[in-house]
């Protein structure tokens, strides 16, 4: 089951500003158990892949924020879309692009291992 | 404190400034960070922490003590029309309980708090209520120039807290803003400016990117700035215009970015500016205009009206012709309202419509026309300073990186909007 993951960053992951509860780790984690794995952020896209690559991480995507239908058209095979954010602005892009949504708090919590474990 | 003094220059004609060449900008200083925000626990980096900072740091560079210093104008909360920087901000919160209750050194930075952290033993004057950046120095100067004070320090805090610029926490709205406060503040009202801009002279948004790709450049070769310090890796054209729209034909790129930062000038006489450090900056004149809107809503024709009032006025008051302009700083808080300005001011033979045009040629640093050569706030963050700083800089020939090619000598800088605006014309000359 192909299941891609949006991440937005300020606010959301550990390194953005303001810091978010998700980390670094569970983010490499998602990857190594194969989830599609990118950012969607008003960062500027050369911004985002700079963070990636400091991390020594390679994104499957990165977008801004309204740009999510334009990912989902990119991985139109996957199986299941989720967006993770700390604003509105996150949750109506995840609602408008058919994407599921969990703010930052709930992500802190990794609901994607769930996902996994009930497939 | 004095506060009822007839200074601005917005009547015309306004006449050549009676003190043009004889009050001058001696020095300059920045907190030497730029946050991103007041986490609201930190007092060393509160906006009064960071004035103090400015403060000593532009003594240091007139080279002047605190005993020099007679008089204090300052723009306390360093917003338009007075207001404090949590008054701004929302959702509304209270900060610290009495007896630490007063957001005095915190979000809002008096003149008298200043006086009295500083030890500032000669103060004479003393004034809280200057506006944005540029209203503040044509204030300072005016009350220079008028023999209020000598050495007048100018300090100016410009801060962001949590939450949300400008989130209006109202459920109700009267009158024009029942129109409008829906479509979010200002923001729509811009991209519905820009829009009319854009179809009067066969334009489009895409058009602004080198502009806001140039600036960003410039910015991080200036230490204070917020990118240069947080995140000095390129912005790209491919960024620009992947921003998400704000408002239809105004995009996240379009509008500077709120950071915590405390800048400060001194502003003097020339003759006592001979026994000071720097090579004054000789100020030449400082010109006001504000407007209302006929209608709901800001118009195109409006913007274009209240900026070419404002020109003229600058013109008339500076004795300066367009030709003579070098360094050029017109304010891009939100980077659509460069063009108006530009067009208005005509630097560079630029007229109505052909900003785009302008943008397209060669405005690099070391090119013929580097506009904006500090970066603007799109380059350095909304700290508005480097509008002061840089072509102060520019003037006395210590840019650094950012010095550029062409000749140097008489600037003018304007903001903060085409409805509420002041001008600055600086030369390197009294005469």
């Amino acid at each position: 089951m192909a299941i891609l993951l949006s991440f937005d960053i300020d606010g959301t992951l550990e390194l953005g500003d303001p810091p978010g509860g998700v980390t670094i780790d569970m983010v490499r984690k998602a990857i190594d158990m194969g989830f599609i794995v990118g950012s969607c952020s008003d960062r500027p896209l050369s911004s985002q892949r700079r963070m990636w690559a400091s991390l020594d991480i390679e994104p499957d995507f990165v977008a801004s924020k309204h740009q999510l239908g334009l990912v989902r058209a990119q991985f139109d095979d996957a199986d299941a879309y989720y967006h993770m954010g700390d604003r509105d602005t996150d949750e109506s892009a995840a609602k408008e692009n058919d994407f599921g949504f969990w703010w930052h708090t709930e992500a802190e919590l990794e609901p994607w291992l769930e996902l996994v474990n009930s497939d | 404190m004095a506060r009822a003094i007839h200074w601005e220059r917005n009547e015309d004609p306004v006449g050549i400034w009676e003190h043009r060449g004889k009050v001058v900008l001696a020095g300059a200083g920045h907190s030497k960070n730029t946050d991103r925000r007041w986490d609201g626990v930190s007092m060393d980096r509160t906006l009064g922490a960071y004035v103090i900072e400015a403060a000593r740091a532009a003594m240091d560079d007139a080279g002047i003590s605190p005993e020099d210093v007679d008089g204090i104008v300052t723009s306390a909360g360093g917003q338009p029309a007075h207001m404090s920087l949590g008054s701004q901000w929302g959702p509304l919160r209270p900060f610290f309980d009495a007896p630490y209750d007063s957001e005095d050194g915190l979000t809002y930075v008096t003149a008298e708090w200043i006086q009295k952290q500083m030890n500032l033993p000669n103060v004479q004057y003393t004034n809280s209520h200057g506006e944005t950046v540029w209203n503040l120095i044509g204030l300072a100067a005016q009350v220079v120039g008028d023999s209020r004070c000598e050495v007048c320090l100018v300090p100016y805090p410009n801060g962001n807290i949590e939450g949300r610029y400008h989130q209006n926490p109202s459920l109700e709205a009267r009158g024009g803003a029942q129109w409008s406060n829906p479509w979010g503040w200002g923001l729509s009202g811009q991209g519905f400016v820009f829009d009319q801009y854009a179809r009067k002279y066969g334009t489009n948004h895409e058009r602004m990117a080198p502009f806001v790709v140039q600036e960003h450049a410039n910015g991080l070769l200036w230490p204070y700035s917020y990118y240069a310090q947080h995140e000095p890796g390129p912005f790209t054209t491919e960024d620009y215009l992947n921003g998400r729209w704000i408002a239809r034909d105004l995009s996240i790129f379009d509008c500077d970015r709120p950071v915590q930062a405390g800048a400060c000038y001194i502003v003097t006489t020339a003759e006592r500016a001979k026994d000071m450090k720097q090579q004054p900056v000789y100020i030449l004149d400082h010109t006001e205009s504000a407007f209302t809107p006929r209608s709901l809503v800001q118009t195109l024709d409006d913007t274009e009206s209240w900026t070419d009032i404002q020109a003229k006025r600058s013109y008339a008051g500076s004795g300066l012709r367009p030709e003579d302009i070098d360094v050029f700083a017109p304010y891009d808080g939100f980077a659509v309202f460069t063009q108006y300005f530009l067009e208005a001011f005509g630097w560079r033979g630029v007229k109505r419509g052909e900003a785009h045009d302008f943008y397209a040629d060669d405005i690099t640093l070391k090119g013929p026309n580097p506009i904006n050569s500090g970066g603007g706030n799109m380059g350095t963050g909304r700290m508005r300073t480097v509008f002061i700083t840089d072509p102060m800089e520019q003037l006395q020939g210590r840019a650094g990186d950012r010095q550029v090619d062409i000749k140097a000598e008489v600037a003018v800088t304007i903001g903060v909007l085409p409805s509420n605006a002041a001008a600055l014309a600086f030369s390197t000359s009294p005469d």
